[in-house]
């Protein structure tokens, strides 16, 4: 069986490691479908974000048949610049570089701001209240890296026959990714 | 919460030396293609909105645009002045002279991609290369072609002085201090907390270093939004800048990406994301703005620049004249401009 995603860090590294999907891993696929195999169905294709077309409109936050969006968003580490001053994290004009409310980006507080090493930060995303408007994927684009951006989650999505965001998308940046490759395969 | 690649590894992979190698990774992104699609953009209620950001005062600008033309050349990077009339610039594999009325005067070919220029007193060019410096003419003959730099080298700077020349290594994350032969003398600007130096920080590969008449370089460290002041010796003797995109500060990941020296010791700065040309005093205050965003082409209305991240965005270079007039290389636009202050009479081009 794929491994489900999770939450927990350690977690999905164990799993990650014990199913020998270490290259997925480096290309992108931090964790695995799941909800395919929870819900037993047969398709051999998902829905995944190409992250070059979306043009952060934060349909994906609204449009989802969930009440909660299956679409989050990931911090792809490779390109991340560990940046102190992370524009997708802080809002264009910040009162200080701290995670002080008032200073963060995003409407839910859903990213995690940690010291690494002078003078670097590491940013996560807690995908239980990323919504997925993508407002800090546009600062990190314009501004950063680009190592933000927007995933259709396989834990959550219900890998609708017509998905909801993909019909109302206005940069056509659904597709169907072979369900071996869910996750939008990046290179560097 | 998710964590891609696990993030010890990745931590770890950035932290030892790659960052420069895989933070400017090929990704691009669309623009809206359709009408409808930009008004599903100007309709999100959670809209990043910078075009504030994009407006200067015009009080705050001290400087008037006296001249400026398209160079036909892709590929454009840095430009260094020759003359009070000749400008140098690097595009691709060659390097091109015009003159300031635009009229190409001068090309010469390189056997590779020129990433850095400077112009020596005695008036040979020092031209560098990603690995490696080469010296030329003005004629365009080879002189030298000095050994390749070790290690993980992208060279994006130069300076040169009466006997040393200095070279800013993106790649290796240092300054090196040559003699006029190519010989390495001493590594500037390298993390030694014992010399109280933090280290440069690059996201993006832009290093870039100045020698004043002074005789201290200024070294940019974008990654820590400041620029630095060395001896030639390699001793750290002040540095100022700080992050954000208030005017007084350098915005984005990175920045500023490129610095020029007024005769006074003063320091025009260059920015990219949002595209500014700025004067410092010595000692970091913010004097006045040469040009702001609304001057130069906007990120993204080229092949170039469209759907870029920041880091990958090449901005703008800038070359303070003998007469103090700043000449700016929009390398989106592929244009360069000449600026002098406000209510000097203009010097015929
Ligand atoms: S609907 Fe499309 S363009 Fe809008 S945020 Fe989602 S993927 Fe991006
Ligand atoms: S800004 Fe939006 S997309 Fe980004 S982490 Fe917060 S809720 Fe998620
Ligand atoms: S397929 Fe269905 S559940 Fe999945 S993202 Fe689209 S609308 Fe949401």
């Amino acid at each position: 069986m794929l491994p489900g995603p999770s939450n927990d860090d350690r977690t999905s590294r164990r799993e990650f490691v014990r199913n020998g999907l270490r290259v997925a891993g480096l290309t992108g696929a931090g964790v695995a479908v799941g909800a395919l195999s929870h819900r037993g169905a047969a398709a051999d294709t998902v829905w995944q974000i190409d992250p070059r077309k979306c043009l952060s409109c934060s349909r994906c936050a609204t449009e989802c048949v969930l009440e909660q969006s299956a679409v989050k968003c990931v911090n792809w580490f490779p390109i991340c610049g560990y940046c102190d001053l992370c524009t997708g994290y802080f809002e264009p004009q910040p009162i200080g570089l701290d995670t002080g409310a008032e200073n963060q980006l995003c409407p839910t507080s859903a990213i995690l701001r940690k010291f690494i090493e002078d003078p670097y930060f590491e940013y996560k995303i807690d995908e239980d209240l990323c919504i997925g408007c993508a407002k800090c994927i546009e600062g990190c684009k314009l501004f950063g890296n680009g190592s933000f951006h927007l995933q259709v989650r396989h834990d959550r999505c219900l890998n609708c026959n017509e998905c909801a965001i993909a019909r109302s998308c206005p940069g056509d940046a659904f597709y169907r990714a072979p369900v071996e490759k869910p996750y939008y395969q990046f290179t560097t | 919460m998710n964590s891609e690649t696990g993030g010890r590894w990745t931590r770890r992979q950035f932290l030892g030396g790659t960052a420069v190698a895989v933070a400017t990774g090929p990704t691009t992104w669309a623009a809206p293609q359709t009408a409808a699609a930009a008004a599903a953009v100007d309709e999100n209620p959670w809209r990043y909105d910078v075009d504030r950001l994009r407006q200067v005062d015009p009080a705050l600008i001290g400087y008037e645009r006296v001249a400026g033309f398209a160079v036909a050349a892709s590929g454009v990077r840095r430009l260094v002045w020759t003359t009070p009339r000749e400008l140098w610039v690097t595009a691709g594999r060659s390097l091109l002279a015009y003159d300031l009325g635009g009229a190409k005067v001068a090309e010469v070919a390189i056997g590779d991609v020129v990433r850095c220029l400077a112009l020596a007193p005695d008036g040979r060019l020092f031209v560098g290369l990603r690995d490696r410096v080469e010296v030329y003419d003005r004629q365009g003959q080879r002189l030298a072609r000095w050994p390749a730099v070790s290690g993980k080298p992208f060279l994006t700077g130069l300076a040169v002085g009466k006997d040393m020349l200095f070279v800013a290594d993106s790649g290796n994350r240092v300054v090196y201090r040559c003699d006029l032969e190519g010989r390495i003398q001493l590594r500037i600007g390298e993390k030694n907390p014992e010399r109280n130096i933090p280290g440069l920080v690059l996201p993006s590969p832009f290093l870039d270093v100045e020698l004043g008449g002074d005789g201290l370089l200024r070294v940019t460290n974008p990654g820590r939004h400041r620029v630095e002041v060395y001896t030639v010796d390699g001793a750290l003797e002040l540095a100022w800048g700080r992050a954000g995109v208030a005017l007084d500060a350098f915005c984005g990941c990175c920045n500023p990406i490129a610095v020029s020296l007024l005769g006074d010791g003063r320091v025009v700065t260059a920015e990219k994301g949002l595209p500014r040309v700025k004067v410092y005093g010595a000692a970091g205050g913010l004097e006045t703005v040469v040009a702001g965003p609304n001057q130069f082409a906007p990120v993204g209305s080229d092949e170039r620049s469209r759907g870029k991240p920041d880091t990958a965005l090449e901005g703008l270079d800038v070359a303070v004249g003998a007469d103090g007039r700043v000449a700016v290389l929009d390398l989106v636009g592929s244009t360069i401009q000449i600026f002098q202050p406000k209510g000097v009479a203009a010097v015929a081009a």
